[in-house]
């Protein structure tokens, strides 16, 4: 009889480790711990002023942790270097929550920047990556306006063209739907879920939006009490023991804003 | 106290800013076209508030010096005092009061709206460095554009003072420059023109740094330009004070 295959675990790519983190006297995380696993989508969610961005921004290093560590593809995010930071931007990329397009550049330019950024020269294939993709956001010929003609809706997906134009590994979207209409938030989503499944990227996404975290999640991560209270499928979270979450998950009826801002 | 402490908190900012400002000045690639944009916007764009002020504060002296002077019988006089005045202390400090208010708050509200819209989050995240994009052009762009600035007001209030000289004293163009020639020295250029290079980066960094401070959405913006107007001035005040005695002790 042949001898069973050994599972080989399966390592995250990003990983927190005892995180804390404080602005001032405001203590934001104490013990952080979440692990992420390649080419799933992880949606956080949790009150407002619970971290949710905070977390996003330690991971690319816009913000840094006070203790703890943050890891990400096996090197320690904290104390990283200026040119493994520049790396490491060059395969995590992130959809602001107001899409923080350069109101000064035109949207060509606004998705040129981080290929001039990171060592394209071709002018050429730089025109043809940004047509490349603003298709794949469903975006017409709108090379040549600048970001105050655009709507909520079209500079989320410029947003997001810009964070794929120099296909990252791993995308970071905060607060992906807030302040879109319905047809918006559908095609947000449709978006997030088709990068996932057709170019096998990581997600990682923060929202209040439960009907659009159970539309894109694999995995839902709890942010309660100053760090991760319980990660699972967004299914099991309506049966979740923590009574908390699952008033969150349901719409929280019954819960109000101050007992999430723990 | 918590004064105190909030603006220690403020000059470290400012020196830390400074270091890193300093250091990607030395870093390629160097972005030219930057520079130049903030050359016109800091430099070109300010020229007719200088030539404006400058005009006047050389006829407003110039009236004062006729009529203080006159009782002594030394009006004839006006052009040295005038030029000393303009060339030493006057062009180069409210130059740099009044561009720096022009420059600094629009440094301030423009890199202010970036950061509470994220954009100054968005350049690092896309792999650039912000103090490389935002802050080295505008510095070295204001280093530049004040001294220019200066000489052009320097020019501007002596030919004020002229003017009115002509006028109030009766003395003709050509023996005001001569007074103006025998008076001023390389000296009295260089005081003016060091001075206003200091100017050049103190509207600058505090503009620069303001900015990348602001926080509190637009209202944050619009305390953030507003304290920068009267850091600039303050600034501009009193380190002209400092440089001035600085100056006088090397140059005599």
């Amino acid at each position: 009889m042949a001898e069973p295959t050994p599972v080989t675990p399966v390592e995250p790519i990003i990983s927190f480790k005892g995180v804390n983190k404080a602005f001032g006297s405001n203590v934001i995380f104490e013990g952080l711990n979440l692990d992420i696993y390649r080419g799933e989508t992880l949606t956080i969610i949790g009150g407002s002023g619970t971290g949710k961005s905070v977390t996003l921004k330690m991971l690319i290093r816009l913000l840094r942790a006070d203790e703890g560590s943050i890891t990400a593809f096996g090197e320690e995010v904290t104390t990283m270097k200026p040119k493994a930071l520049l790396a490491l931007r060059r395969r995590i990329a992130m959809l602001f929550q107001g899409a923080a397009l350069f109101d000064s550049l035109t949207v060509a330019q606004n998705i040129k920047y981080p290929l001039i950024e990171h060592g394209w020269k071709d002018e050429d294939k730089m025109t043809a990556r940004v047509r490349e993709v603003l298709d794949q956001v469903g975006l017409g010929k709108i090379e040549d306006q600048k970001p105050a003609s655009l709507s909520g809706g079209m500079k989320k997906r410029v947003g997001l063209a810009r964070a794929i134009a120099i296909k990252p590994d791993v995308i970071l979207y905060d607060e992906p739907t807030t302040g879109l209409d319905p047809i918006n938030v559908r095609r947000i989503n449709g978006l997030i879920r088709h990068l996932q499944e057709s170019l096998g990227v990581t997600s990682i996404v923060v929202t209040h939006d439960m009907d659009s975290c159970f539309t894109v999640t694999d995995r839902l991560a709890f942010l309660y009490n100053k760090r991760i209270e319980w990660v699972g499928p967004p299914e099991a979270a309506r049966e979740a023991p923590l009574e908390i979450l699952r008033e969150f998950v349901k719409g929280g009826s019954g819960i109000l804003e101050d007992d999430l801002y723990i | 106290m918590n004064g105190v402490v909030e603006l220690m908190g403020h000059i470290g900012g400012v020196a830390r800013l400074s270091l890193d400002t300093f250091k990607a000045v030395f870093v390629p690639p160097w972005n030219l076209d930057l520079l130049v944009d903030q050359l016109d916007r800091a430099g070109i764009g300010s020229w007719s508030i200088a030539v404006l002020t400058a005009l006047f504060t050389g006829a407003v002296m110039a009236v004062q010096f006729a009529v203080g002077l006159e009782p002594y019988g030394a009006s004839l006089y006006t052009g040295k005092l005038v030029s000393l005045g303009i060339v030493r202390e006057l062009g180069p400090t409210l130059t740099a009061v009044l561009v720096g208010g022009r420059v600094g708050s629009g440094f301030t509200a423009e890199i202010g709206s970036m950061t509470v819209t994220e954009q100054v989050d968005a350049i690092q995240a896309l792999g650039a460095d912000p103090v490389k994009k935002l802050v080295v052009p505008r510095v070295v762009a204001c280093i530049i554009m004040l001294p220019l600035l200066t000489i052009l007001a320097d020019f501007v209030g002596c030919f004020g003072g002229m003017l009115v000289a002509m006028n109030e004293v009766g003395i003709t163009p050509r023996f005001f420059l001569e007074q103006v020639i025998d008076t001023l020295g390389v000296v009295d250029l260089v005081h003016g023109l060091a001075k206003s290079v200091f100017f050049g980066y103190f509207i600058a960094i505090l503009g620069c740094y303001q900015g990348l401070h602001t926080h509190g959405g637009t209202e944050g913006v619009g305390r953030a330009t507003t304290d920068t107007v009267v850091a600039i001035s303050i600034t501009v005040l009193v380190s002209n004070f400092l440089l001035t005695n600085i100056f006088l002790k090397i140059y005599g």
